[in-house]
């Protein structure tokens, strides 16, 4: 398509994918995000919280980066409403913004629950509660975590256990509190995550599984209650739980929004002008909160708005908790129909469940034993056909090669092409090296000469 | 006793040979990069002397009937001249091309790119090494100015603390370096490889990481994201010796450990173990080869572990940096001396006009006569025998018929020459589709230098006389350029031509200015640069300042693209090649010396794979790409992926499945990774 002037709101990571993908376009491209950082990467926030990740390697491009490809970089500011008729968008400070398509990209929000006691009488959270969702919330949380000695994780999904674990290695005493019946209900099942309580536990987090907080205690002894009338002593609280696609923009532009802001293949809205990507769109009623889907939205996005084909299917989802000593991989939808290929292991604390459909591989959950997952994955997102031994094959240990005896016509030295039994023949390895020049070479074959050498006497060879 | 080198690999083992009537391979304990040791290819190399395919007189072809007759050296190069002539007579001066070999020496790449350049005015000119080390060589020269392929002697390894190899089997295809190998862990260092099999030098490895074909880039992108985000980036160093490096780690903070798992299919884990391994370090060393390097983003995978070295600040440490191990045995200074279409001796860029005046002068024409920049390798090939490309092909030092990607395709661009002339050794599969056989010397029966993977100056030496009837690549070229009416001079003597080669390398990057016969044979060799007889060579670079502008090395950011090709529900697996033990290359040299076992092709694959597919070790499979077909006995091995298949490229056959996507930048055909099926 010809040059266009397209306005891109929010600047997470679906946003800044398909700037890259615009680069050279021609089209003149204008990012709003409400942040005042740089755009940068959101999924790493619990690694910094953690300790492992500094904050400054998380930004995703340098300011340089975006003037030389001339992006409008309007960071600290928000998008008021969107003006269709007039195709503009209304920022805060009155600013108005013309475009020729427009990309709504503004992620998800989270969603407080129901907790008497979490925001105060001016709306913002009490001193003790943080939410978990970008990098000012992680700054503030990590600025709190030195003065705190127990903290409580509100959400068992993947966020609360990465946030559960950053806290537990910053030394404090954590519990996670979930209100289904087991932990990362939306990705596996009750004995995965069976295990995973097992596997926290193991490492000094408390788990409480069906159990909902309901209200936030003040004073010296405060806590947070269960609703079971127990009282966890805390310092901080995480919410983790809870989040859905931010739509209050696309709503009020009157544009269709179910769950998430309804698109098409092309990522295009109701409005043909008006497209849509990441966590805040819904493609054939699904709405997506991950990375992967996020970015390749934004890629045929990106290709479409350069007048290349590219559809948006829906994508095969990998999600992969980023936790110290916690390892899970899961594949696919929990809830995919097909044979199931199960190996479970609570003593060793692992659980590996393939869903084969047709030979292929169309879920899989790993916890605790991750040793396949490369290839499991590569199964997976390929939708490589496998043999009917293979699913099995795939879950289990490879037994190491049983030891044989060298037979004296069995090549030692590769180098050389010296075989056992001229090494044998040998009376020691100066005379190996001089007769037969085995060991002069790589020398890798010098512990198995010695070994022949020391045990040639004891050694029955076939021939 | 004749104190020379095998004629094999760019390791260039020293070697001592006795005898006149029978050659005996001696150990030569004295020469530093071997020691004394050799490979069996090293010790069996006088097996190939005297055997009863060599070639002794010139074959020229009857095109009516097919068939080779043997004609006299004269009549062989007056058909030679005078097709040559009427070709360009009718066609103009690019319908003539050359292409030439990494195994040439030094003299003769030099002598064969004057040839080229001067006696038949073609800008066609290319060789083989753009299938060896091309994309490192581009790499090296964005991000350091030079390409040489180490910038320290190969023994420094045995200092480093953490040596990272991605994509090289050395324990196989060039033993003697495992050497070095050995001792950085007798000193406690830590080897590292990175390779889609566990070969024999994984076995030697502490740490190995086996990813999908084609994903060491990401591999990369992810060990410096690590880097990063551990805060283990020599800050200090990058900011006095390099620039770029704000996109660089800008463009990394995208590539986390999971992303980086399901692209290559290495456990998170395992990438945080490399990562943690690196930034505890005091000195790493990363070390390419063909496995990173023969890809169609074979340059950007290559700076991606460059950028890796540099973040760390390793390159121009003492026993520290990036360095790439070279494969053809002069697969270094095959590329300096102006056998690559973009080049002139001294690795002068032939577009420069500077380059252009001072090679000119040392050959007594005027500048301008001097063509511009031809196609690469591949394109060359593929142009061979259309419309708008060559249509004859002088052909020395290679046996592209095996060698070549996608070989089908390149065999029938060959057949649809008006000429063919292959100059050899034997009747390789190439030569026997010529129109005009040149049989030339080899190895033992000739001298000239060759430029080792440390950009070492070592000399081979004659050490007997040549079988009657042949000739050596030096005459051929110098008989050709006086039929074609060249009045510029092409010595026959190799040390005059080296003489001249090393006026022409004056001042250019790769400067042999200051080498002669004699230093070579007093110290073991010497290090280019070289600019004066008084300089002592150079066999540490990057100490002070890069060979950049401005002294300093570049940081370039660079994304994973991928594979050109990716399987498919009709080509579900990746294919790779590479190299055995016991033979080399084309195998035009190695399987026809009777001591080395030529077991044939053979397919090695998983035994979760051949459980699926129903294959036997030992029983025939059947591998096909887009390409080709392949039928060969399974090897059924638990050291490879499950989902890769390998396939040596010594025979026949390999190369027909292979494919020829070219890397944009160095023209690196894609030979180590495709699409394939595998049926019994």
């Amino acid at each position: 398509m010809s040059p266009a002037r397209i306005v891109v709101v929010g600047a997470g990571m679906a946003a800044v994918r398909l700037v890259e993908g615009l680069v050279g376009s021609g089209h003149r491209v204008t990012l709003v995000g409400d942040e005042p950082h740089l755009p940068y990467n959101r999924i790493l926030l619990s690694a910094v919280l953690e300790g492992t990740h500094t904050a400054g390697a998380l930004t995703l491009r340098s300011r340089r980066w975006y003037a030389d490809d001339d992006v409008d970089l309007r960071l600290g500011t928000r998008v008021l409403a969107v003006e269709r008729a007039e195709r503009e968008v209304l920022l805060v400070d009155g600013t108005r913004i013309g475009y020729d398509r427009l990309v709504l990209a503004t992620g998800a929000i989270a969603t407080l629950p129901p907790i008497r006691g979490l925001v105060r009488l001016d709306g913002r959270l009490h001193e003790r509660v943080h939410a978990f969702r970008s990098l000012d919330d992680c700054r503030r949380l990590d600025a709190a975590v030195p003065h705190a000695r127990r903290a409580v994780v509100v959400g068992g999904g993947l966020l609360g256990l990465q946030v559960a674990r950053a806290l537990a290695v910053r030394g404090l005493a954590t519990e996670v509190v979930e209100g289904g019946e087991h932990l990362l209900r939306g990705q596996v099942g009750p004995a995965a995550g069976a295990i995973l309580a097992r596997d926290l536990r193991r490492l000094g987090t408390e788990v409480y599984t069906g159990a909902r907080a309901v209200r936030l205690v003040d004073g010296e002894q405060g806590g947070l209650q269960l609703d079971n009338g127990h009282v966890l002593e805390t310092d901080l609280v995480v919410l983790t739980a809870g989040g859905r696609p931010s739509t209050a923009l696309a709503r009020a532009a009157g544009l269709e929004v179910r769950r998430g802001v309804v698109v098409d293949e092309h990522l295009r809205t109701s409005d043909p002008v008006v497209h849509a990507i990441g966590d805040g769109a819904q493609r054939g009623g699904r709405t997506t909160g991950f990375v992967p889907p996020a970015w390749e939205q934004a890629e045929v996005l990106a290709a479409h708005l350069r007048g290349r084909a590219a559809t948006y299917d829906g994508s095969r989802v990998v999600a992969r908790l980023r936790a110290t000593d916690l390892d899970v991989a899961v594949l696919g939808d929990a809830d995919a129909a097909g044979d199931v290929v199960e190996v479970s292991n609570p003593v060793a604390g692992s659980h590996r469940r393939l869903v084969v459909r047709d030979g292929r591989i169309v879920a899989a959950t790993l916890v605790g034993d991750l040793a396949r997952v490369g290839l499991v994955t590569q199964h997976f997102d390929r939708g490589t056909v496998l043999g009917p031994h293979e699913p099995g094959d795939l879950l289990l240990v490879e037994r190491p090669a049983r030891p044989t005896a060298v037979p004296d016509d069995a090549e030692v030295c590769a180098c050389a092409g010296v075989t056992a039994g001229r090494v044998r023949a040998c009376s020691s390895l100066e005379d190996v090296r001089d007769t037969t020049r085995a060991t002069t070479g790589c020398g890798g074959c010098a512990p198995a000469v010695r070994q022949l050498l020391a045990h040639r006497t004891l050694e029955v060879s076939p021939s | 006793m004749t104190d020379t080198h095998c004629p094999y690999c760019s390791l260039q083992c020293g070697m001592t040979l006795t005898g006149r009537r029978t050659l005996e391979v001696q150990a030569w304990p004295e020469f530093p990069v071997n020691e004394g040791g050799l490979c069996r290819k090293g010790w069996t190399a006088a097996g190939l002397r005297g055997h009863r395919e060599r070639l002794t007189t010139p074959l020229v072809r009857d095109r009516a009937t097919g068939e080779l007759t043997a004609v006299s050296w004269d009549t062989a190069l007056d058909v030679v001249a005078s097709r040559v002539r009427d070709l360009q007579a009718g066609h103009g001066p690019d319908a003539v091309a050359v292409f030439g070999g990494g195994g040439l020496t030094n003299e003769k790449a030099y002598l064969l790119g004057k040839l080229a350049r001067v006696a038949l005015g073609t800008s066609q000119i290319d060789y083989n090494g753009r299938w060896c080390m091309s994309s490192a060589a581009s790499a090296s020269n964005r991000a350091f100015g030079i390409d040489r392929g180490l910038p320290f002697p190969l023994a420094d390894l045995e200092q480093t603390d953490v040596c990272v190899l991605v994509g090289s089997n050395l324990a196989e295809t060039m033993p003697p370096a495992a050497r070095h190998l050995d001792r950085l862990r007798e000193r406690g260092g830590t080897v590292v490889v990175i390779d889609p099999r566990r070969t024999a030098t994984a076995d030697r490895a502490d740490l190995v990481l086996q990813p999908v074909p084609g994903t060491d880039l990401p591999l990369a992108l992810g060990v410096l994201h690590l880097l990063d985000a551990a805060g283990a980036v020599d800050e200090e160093y990058v900011a006095a010796r390099t620039t770029g490096f704000d996109d660089v780690r800008r463009s990394v903070a995208s590539w986390w450990p999971e992303r980086v798992e399901r692209v290559s299919g290495v456990a998170a884990e395992e990438l945080r173990a490399l990562a943690a391994l690196l930034a505890g370090a005091g000195t790493v060393t990363v070390l390419t080869a063909r496995g990173a390097e023969q890809h169609s983003q074979g340059t950007a995978t290559v700076q991606a572990w460059i950028n890796v070295a540099l973040a760390l600040g390793m390159c121009g440490r003492p026993h520290a940096g990036y360095g790439c191990l070279t494969g053809q045995g002069n697969g270094q200074g095959g590329r300096e001396h102006g056998q690559k279409a973009d080049q002139l001796p001294g690795y002068r860029m032939i577009d420069d006009p500077a380059a252009r005046e001072h090679v000119a002068g040392v050959w007594g024409v005027p500048p301008a006569s001097l063509p511009g920049r031809g196609r690469s390798a591949h394109e060359l090939l593929d142009a061979l025998g259309t419309e708008a490309g060559p249509k004859a092909l002088l052909v020395h030092g290679s046996n592209i018929v095996v060698s070549a990607p996608n070989a089908t395709h390149v065999t029938e661009r060959l057949a649809a020459l008006d000429l063919l002339v292959v100059a050899d050794i034997v009747l390789s599969e190439t030569a026997a589709m010529a129109d005009v056989v040149l049989p030339v010397t080899q190895w033992a029966e000739e001298t000239g230098t060759m430029t080792n993977l440390e950009g070492r100056v070592v000399l081979r030496q004659q050490a007997v006389p040549p079988p009657a009837g042949v000739r050596s690549d030096l005459d051929v070229i110098a008989g050709l350029a006086s039929r074609l009416g060249s009045t510029a001079a092409f010595p026959t003597d190799p040390e005059e031509v080296f003489a001249e080669l090393a006026r022409a390398s004056a001042g250019g990057r790769a400067d042999y200015a200051g080498i002669t016969y004699d230093r070579i044979r007093a110290e073991h060799g010497v290090f280019w640069p070289c600019p004066t007889p008084d300089h002592p060579g150079t066999p540490r670079l990057f100490a002070d300042a890069f060979a950049t502008a401005d002294g300093r090395a570049r940081f370039v950011a660079v994304e994973h693209v991928g594979a050109a090709e990716q399987p498919d529900g009709a080509y579900p697996l990746h294919l790779t090649t590479g190299r055995v033990l016991a033979q080399y290359q084309s195998g035009a040299q190695t399987r026809r010396v009777r001591a080395l076992p030529d077991d044939g092709v053979f397919v090695e694959l998983h035994p979760m794979l051949a459980a699926r597919i129903g294959a036997r070790d030992g029983e025939p499979v059947v591998v096909t790409t887009r390409r080709g077909e392949l039928r060969a006995p399974a090897r059924v091995v638990a050291t490879i992926r499950p989902d890769t298949v390998f396939v040596p490229f010594h025979w026949v056959g390999a190369n027909r499945l292979t494919n020829d996507a070219l890397d944009p930048s160095s023209g690196m055909p894609e030979f180590k990774v495709c699409a394939a099926a595998v049926r019994t």
